[in-house]
C-alpha cells in the first residue's frame, strides 16, 4: 500500500518536467529529422507530407548561399573559441590572485552584458559601429585612424559580430575559470615555490592541468551557444552585405518562415545539429585525451 | 602573492591598470546607451558624437510609449516571465526530488536523458514547435510563450543536486511522523531550497525575459509583442538617426529588469555556474 502511493508520488512529480521536455524538445528533434526528407509547405496536413529522401540535403549541400552560412557559421565559432577561450583564462587567472580592492565590482561588470538581452546587446553595438554617429570611429579617428564601415563591410562585419559576441560572453566564461580556480588548493603553488618554480612555471604545470575540467565545459558550451548564432545577424545585418554574414540559423529561419519551405530548412536544422554533435565529440576526445 | 608584501606600491599600480581597462571596456556600450538616450534629437546628430549631453532630456523615455505599445509590452514580459519562471520553479523541484530521493528502475537513464536535452539548441526545435502550437491555435498567446519553456533540464539538475544534500533521516524522521509525500515535498524540503530557488529563479528569469527566437516565430500581433520583440519592432521602426535616443531609452527600459535582478541576487547567479561547470 504504502509502495503504491510512493509509486503514484514518482510519476506525478515527475510527469509535469519529464514529459514536457519529452514533449517540446525529443518529440520535435525526431520529427525535425522526418520533415527534413520531405517535401513540406506547413500548410498541408503533417501527414501528407511529399517524401523526397535525400533531395533537401542535396540541394542545400549543392546550394552556394548555404555553404557560404555553413562557413561563415564555422568561421565565427572557431574565431570566438580563439578569442574567448585564452582571454577568459587570462582575466580569470588575473581576478582570482589579484589583491586589489574592487575585483568584485570588477567582475560583476564584466558579468553584466551576458544577462542582458541579446537583442538589446545587438542594438546597443549597432549604434556603436555607425560609421557617422558611433563613438568607434570617433576614437579612430583621434589616432588619426580612416573610419571604418564596419557592418556595412564583406570583410568586417563578421568581425564586428564576433567582437560582440567576445563583449557579451567573456564574463560568463571568467566566472566559470575562477570557479574552477577555487577548486585548486594552495598547498599546490606553496610546494612548487619551495622547489623554486617561477610563476610561469606554475601557470603552465599547476593552473591549466588542474583547470582542464573547466576548460572542457566552456569550450563545449562556447561551441554550442556561438554555433546557434542568430539573434545579432537577424537584428543588425540581415546576413549582409552580401551573405557575409548569413549565418545557418539565419538561413534556415529565412527558408521556413519566409518562404515556407520546412523541408529544406530542417534539412539544415539537422546538419548543423550533427555539426555541433561531432564537434563537441571531437573537443571531448582531444580535451581527455591529454590526460 | 610572495613580491606583494615587499613591493606593495608597485603590485598596486599594476594591478589597479588591467581592472581599469577591463571595466572601462565593458561598460562602455552601458555608457553610450545611457548618455544617447538622455540626448535631444539635434544632440544625437552631431558631428563628431557628443561623449556628454548638454542638457538631459527625459523626452526620448516619454516618445518610447508612444511610438509603439511599451507599456503594453513590458506587461506581457512580466506576465510571461514571471508565470514561466513559477512554472520552471515547480517542474524542476518536483523532477529534482525525485531523481535526488525516489529509487525506480530505469532512473538514471531518465536523468541522463533529461541532461542531454540540455545540449539541444533552441533552433532544433523550431519549426516542428511552431506548427505544433499553429496546429492548436495557440500562436499570439501567453501560453504559447510559456508552455514550452515551463520544463528546463538545468532545474532540474539544479535541485536535485540541492535535494541530494538534504540528509535522508529528516525525510525517514518525518514519514514515521506520518508526512505524505506532498507534505515532506512541499513543507519539509521547498523551505530548504531558498538559495536553490534563488538561483533557478534568477537563470529562469533572466533566459525567459531575454528570449527572441522563439516569440518572434510564434507572436505576429504587436499587442502581444514582449518587450525585446517591442526593442526589435523600435530598431526596425526607422533607420532615421535622430530616432536612435528613443531606441536606446527603450533600450534601457529593457535591459533594466535583467540588470536589477543580477546586481540583487549575484551572488546566486554564481553559485549556479560554480555548480555546472564544475559538477557538470
Amino acid at each position: 500500500m504504502k509502495h503504491t502511493t510512493s509509486r503514484i508520488y514518482t510519476i506525478a512529480y515527475l510527469t509535469p518536467g519529464v514529459g514536457l521536455l519529452a514533449l517540446f524538445i525529443v518529440i520535435p528533434i525526431i520529427l525535425t529529422v522526418w520533415v527534413s526528407f520531405h517535401s513540406w509547405n506547413m500548410t498541408s496536413p503533417f501527414a501528407q507530407m511529399k517524401p523526397v529522401g535525400l533531395a533537401n540535403y542535396h540541394d542545400i549541400l549543392s546550394d552556394r548561399g548555404f555553404l557560404r552560412a555553413l562557413g561563415n557559421t564555422f568561421l565565427y565559432t572557431l574565431a570566438s573559441v580563439i578569442i574567448i577561450l585564452p582571454l577568459s583564462v587570462i582575466l580569470g587567472v588575473f581576478l582570482f590572485n589579484t589583491r586589489a580592492k574592487g575585483k568584485g565590482i570588477v567582475r560583476t561588470v564584466l558579468f553584466l552584458p551576458y544577462v542582458i538581452p541579446n537583442v538589446a546587446v545587438a542594438i546597443i553595438w549597432g549604434y556603436l559601429y555607425s560609421p557617422l554617429y558611433g563613438p568607434i570611429n570617433d576614437v579612430l579617428s583621434w589616432f588619426h585612424i580612416p573610419s571604418q564601415p564596419w557592418l556595412g563591410s564583406i570583410h568586417e562585419a563578421l568581425w564586428a559580430l564576433i567582437i560582440l559576441n567576445v563583449w557579451q560572453t567573456t564574463g560568463y566564461y571568467t566566472v566559470i575559470v575562477m570557479a574552477g580556480l577555487t577548486e585548486i588548493p594552495d598547498d599546490y603553488y606553496e610546494a612548487a615555490a619551495i622547489d623554486g618554480a617561477s610563476k610561469c612555471q606554475s601557470f603552465w604545470r599547476i593552473t591549466l592541468p588542474l583547470l582542464k575540467r573547466s576548460l572542457s565545459f566552456i569550450v563545449v558550451i562556447l561551441t554550442i551557444n556561438t554555433l546557434q548564432i542568430f539573434d545579432p545577424v537577424y537584428i543588425l545585418t540581415q546576413g549582409g552585405p552580401v551573405n557575409a554574414t548569413d549565418v545557418v540559423v539565419y538561413d534556415m529561419y529565412r527558408t521556413a518562415f519566409n518562404f515556407l519551405d520546412m523541408g529544406h530548412a530542417s534539412a539544415m536544422v539537422v546538419i548543423l545539429f550533427v555539426a555541433v554533435l561531432i564537434l563537441t565529440a571531437i573537443e571531448l576526445r582531444i580535451l581527455q585525451a591529454r590526460d | 602573492m610572495y613580491q606583494n608584501s615587499r613591493k606593495p606600491e608597485v603590485y598596486r599600480w599594476w594591478a589597479y591598470f588591467p581592472m581599469v581597462i577591463i571595466a572601462l571596456l565593458s561598460i562602455f556600450p552601458f555608457y553610450w546607451m545611457l548618455i544617447s538616450s538622455f540626448k535631444t534629437s539635434t544632440e544625437i546628430t552631431t558631428l563628431p558624437p557628443m561623449w556628454w549631453p548638454h542638457v538631459f532630456d527625459a523626452r526620448p523615455y516619454s516618445t518610447v510609449f508612444h511610438v509603439l505599445s511599451f507599456g503594453r509590452a513590458i506587461l506581457n514580459s512580466i506576465i510571461v516571465t514571471v508565470l514561466t519562471t513559477l512554472g520552471i520553479l515547480i517542474t524542476s523541484i518536483m523532477a529534482g526530488y525525485v531523481f535526488a530521493k525516489h529509487q525506480f528502475k530505469g532512473k538514471n537513464t531518465i536523468f541522463i536523458g533529461v541532461l542531454a536535452t540540455m545540449m539541444v539548441p533552441s533552433f532544433v526545435t523550431l519549426v516542428p514547435l511552431y506548427y505544433m502550437f499553429n496546429k492548436v491555435g495557440l500562436t499570439d498567446t501567453y501560453a504559447a510563450l510559456i508552455i514550452p519553456n515551463v520544463a528546463n533540464a538545468f532545474g532540474i539538475f539544479l535541485m536535485r543536486q540541492f535535494i541530494s544534500n538534504i540528509p535522508d533521516e529528516l525525510l525517514e524522521a518525518a514519514k514515521i511522523d506520518g508526512a505524505s509525500e506532498w507534505t515532506i515535498l512541499w513543507r519539509i524540503i521547498s523551505p530548504l531550497l531558498t538559495p536553490a530557488v534563488a538561483t533557478l529563479g534568477m537563470f529562469a528569469f533572466v533566459f525567459q525575459w531575454n528570449q527572441f527566437l522563439w516569440p518572434l516565430t510564434v507572436i505576429h500581433q504587436s499587442s502581444m509583442d514582449t518587450v525585446v520583440l517591442a526593442l526589435n519592432s523600435l530598431e526596425s521602426y526607422t533607420s532615421s538617426v535622430q530616432f536612435t535616443n528613443v531606441i536606446m531609452a527603450g533600450t534601457v527600459i529593457g535591459i533594466l529588469p535583467s540588470v536589477i535582478l543580477f546586481i540583487w541576487l549575484q551572488r546566486y547567479f554564481v553559485r549556479g555556474i560554480t555548480m555546472t561547470g564544475i559538477k557538470g
